[in-house]
Order: C-alpha cells, then sequence, then structure tokens
C-alpha cells in the first residue's frame, strides 16, 4: 500500500503540470480541466497495478484523460457549443514581451483546427515522437505528420502576416 | 532534397533526426536559416503551450486520492463488519437451534428421558403434598381441569418438555413413582401412543388441546392411569 501510495505522489508531481497543460489545450477552460485531470488521476490511481513500465506513463494518462474527455461530451451534448474566444484567453496579467508573445501565441494556437492542434500539443509539450502520436490517437503516422506540418505552417502563415498586430503589443 | 519536402519534414517535425533532411539543411544556408526559424518557432509554441498549472493541483489531486482510497478502505471495512455480524448471526442461529430443537424425535423418549433425568428428586415413599385446588390451578394454563387428584400426587411442577412449558405431575405407584406429563401439541415430536425401555413404559393419550403421558414401571397398569385420568379430566375448550 505504502508504495503504491509512493508510486502514485511521483506519478502526480512529475507529470500533473503537462497532464493539466494538455487538457486544457483540449477543453479551453481551467477549471474543466482541472476537472479533468482530477478525474484522470483517480482512475489511475484505482488502475495503478495495471501500469508496469513507468516510461509508458504520460501516454497511458493522456489516453485516460481523453477517454474522460470524450465521456464529458457524451454526459453534456449541450456543453458543446463552440467556446468564446475570448474565455480561452487566460486572465493572468501580461507584462513582459515574452508573455505578451506567448498570450498572441495562445490564441493563434486555440484557433488551430481541433485534428491539427492535438497532435501539436502531444508533440511539443509531451515530447512524443509521430509514431506514439498516431498511437495515441489511432491515426496513420503520415496523417500525424501531414496534419503537424499545418498546424506549423498555419501558424508560422499567422506569425507572418501580423506584424503590425504584434508590434502594437509590443510597444 | 528539394526544397518543398524539407519545409515539409521541418514543419512536420522541427527535431528531425532523418539523415538526409539533416544533411540538406547542412548544404544549404537557406534551408538552415529555415530550419533554425523553425526551431525558434518551436520554442515559442512550446512556451504559450505551457499555461500556467493551478499551484494547488498537485495537493489537490493527492487529496483526493487520499479521500478516495479512505472511503474504499471505509467500504471494504463496512463489508467485513457486515460479513463478521453474518457470522455472528448464523452462530447464534446455530446454538439457538441446537439449544431449543428437539434432540428426541418423538413423546416417548423425551418423556423417558425426562423421567430418568428428574428420578432422583422423587421417592415412591413421599407423602401427597399437593391439593387439588393447585393441581387444577396449574392445569388452567392447559385449559384443562381434574375432578380429583386420582391418587397421591406427590408433586406437579410446570417444566420445560422439550422447550415447552408443561405440567409434570409425579404420582405414588406400586413400586416406584408414575409420572404424568400434561404437554401441548407439538408439532416437532411424532406422538407415540406406547413406548418402553428396560425398566418403564410409557402410554400417551391425544386430546384436542393437550397430549398426555403415563410412565410407570412394569408393574403399573398404565391403562387403569389412562382410565383415570380420562374420567377425571375436563378441557374447558
Amino acid at each position: 500500500m505504502a508504495t503504491k501510495q509512493k508510486r502514485y505522489e511521483a506519478l502526480v508531481k512529475a507529470l500533473h503540470g503537462d497532464l493539466f497543460r494538455y487538457a486544457y489545450w483540449l477543453c479551453h477552460d481551467k477549471s474543466i480541466a482541472e476537472d479533468l485531470v482530477q478525474e484522470t488521476f483517480l482512475r489511475a490511481w484505482r488502475a495503478l497495478d495495471s501500469l508496469k513500465d513507468e516510461k509508458a506513463a504520460k501516454s497511458w494518462l493522456i489516453t485516460i484523460l481523453r477517454r474522460e474527455n470524450a465521456r464529458r461530451f457524451e454526459r453534456k451534448r449541450f456543453d458543446m457549443s463552440e467556446y468564446e474566444e475570448a474565455s480561452i484567453t487566460d486572465t493572468i496579467s501580461v507584462g513582459t514581451e515574452q508573455e505578451l508573445e506567448n498570450h498572441w501565441l495562445r490564441e493563434k494556437i486555440a484557433q488551430l483546427p481541433e485534428e491539427y492542434r492535438e497532435p501539436l500539443v502531444l508533440q511539443v509539450l509531451g515530447g512524443f515522437s509521430g509514431e506514439e502520436i498516431a498511437d495515441m490517437l489511432s491515426l496513420n503516422k503520415n496523417t500525424v505528420m501531414t496534419r503537424l506540418f499545418r498546424a506549423r505552417n498555419q501558424l508560422k502563415d499567422a506569425l507572418d502576416n501580423e506584424p503590425l498586430m504584434r508590434g502594437q503589443h509590443n510597444g | 532534397m528539394d526544397d518543398l519536402q524539407f519545409r515539409r519534414s521541418i514543419y512536420a517535425d522541427p527535431k528531425t533526426t532523418d539523415k538526409d533532411v539533416r544533411a540538406a539543411q547542412q548544404a544549404d544556408p537557406g534551408k538552415r536559416k529555415f530550419a533554425q526559424d523553425i526551431e525558434k518557432l518551436d520554442q515559442d509554441i512550446l512556451d504559450a503551450l505551457k499555461v500556467p498549472v493551478p499551484e494547488d493541483l498537485y495537493d489537490k489531486l493527492i487529496l483526493r486520492q487520499t479521500m478516495s482510497s479512505h472511503q474504499q478502505q471505509k467500504k471494504k471495512a463496512r463489508i467485513q463488519l457486515a460479513m463478521a455480524a453474518s457470522v455472528a448471526f448464523v452462530l447464534g442461529l446455530t446454538l439457538n437451534f441446537m439449544q431449543f430443537s428437539s434432540a428426541y424425535t418423538n413423546l416417548g423418549d423425551y418423556a423417558l428421558a425426562h423421567v430418568y433425568h428428574e428420578a432422583e428428586y422423587f421417592s415412591n415413599q413421599e407423602a401427597a403434598s399437593v391439593s387439588l385446588a393447585s393441581l387444577n390451578q396449574k392445569m388452567a394454563s392447559f385449559d384443562g381441569s381434574f375432578s380429583t387428584t386420582m391418587g397421591e400426587l406427590i408433586a406437579a411442577e410446570f417444566c420445560r418438555f422439550d422447550s415447552m412449558k408443561s405440567l409434570h405431575l409425579v404420582f405414588q405407584g406400586l413400586n416406584s413413582p408414575v409420572n404424568v406429563f400434561i404437554i401441548p401439541k407439538n408439532k416437532d415430536l411424532t406422538f407415540s401412543a406406547d413406548f418402553s425401555d428396560s425398566k418403564l413404559r410409557g402410554k400417551s393419550m391425544a386430546f384436542d388441546d393437550a397430549d398426555i403421558i403415563v410412565v410407570g414401571d412394569k408393574y403399573e397398569s398404565l391403562e387403569k392411569w389412562q382410565e383415570n385420568i380420562n374420567r377425571n379430566v375436563q378441557w374447558s375448550t
């Protein structure tokens, strides 16, 4: 029991940040993201014995979280309305130039189509390879690579096409 | 590698370790510049993706798990308690059943055992000490009465006859006391009209409200006792 507890605490400590961020980019809502992470870890605790390989922990947790997120839509069909763009901008005060840039980029990422954004988050934030992402999302690898290409391509275009906007932010 | 394919590869994975892509990058300053730009973009994306994590999330997660496993333990404890209670209950039932259920299956065996069990308390030489009034007072609980005491009545006591309240009468007999039991109707004991062992004999009579059993030794005319009882007993219902 004690070792299970320790394992669990280590798992939470190491991965709750990444998992929360991943959840946030799935649902664009901090409190829902928190709920998702809580549900995910609770399920993880119950099934912890089935996790044999610690290296696989992250993808295991993400799989649970995606399932939880899908269940959320099964439960609440009415919640599926498009999110307000205003709600995706976080409320922390943007001070430094870096934060301004982050803020701007966050909006752009949030505006990416879901199917492009998810592999991007998994790759950049999760550090997963194309194969691993394909596995998690049940897609083939070529599709994943194409979506990653499009995601970055769109972000790059947005970046290149809005120098004025960014200038205002910077000034 | 042409430029388009190079760009696609870098866009798809800026950290690619593909040899062809890396070689093309080395060979062409333009491609190198592009790769660096995208790597910069990727760093920015990473920074942007790192939304602040609620500070208390870790504590909340640990707390939630602790509560949940506590609940599970409580549930387990409840189940264990319930199981212990069931075992105790069954044990109690068994004990109860063993204590109060018939060790004997028919009236005769039981009556004989009863007589032997109490034989030492009664001597045939004892004087009659029970009056008709006190006999009938006791008989009243069986809705019956006797018109005489039918002989020298040494004792008349309520006793447990196979966990039923019954009336045990002890009369002076020829050689040894004669025992008469008045017992309520009992489904668990089969009625045995005649029974005997090496020393004692017994006869049972069934009435509507009760059975009356007479037990005496070989020299006793049980038929006479039965007749006597039959003549003297009245049932009020």
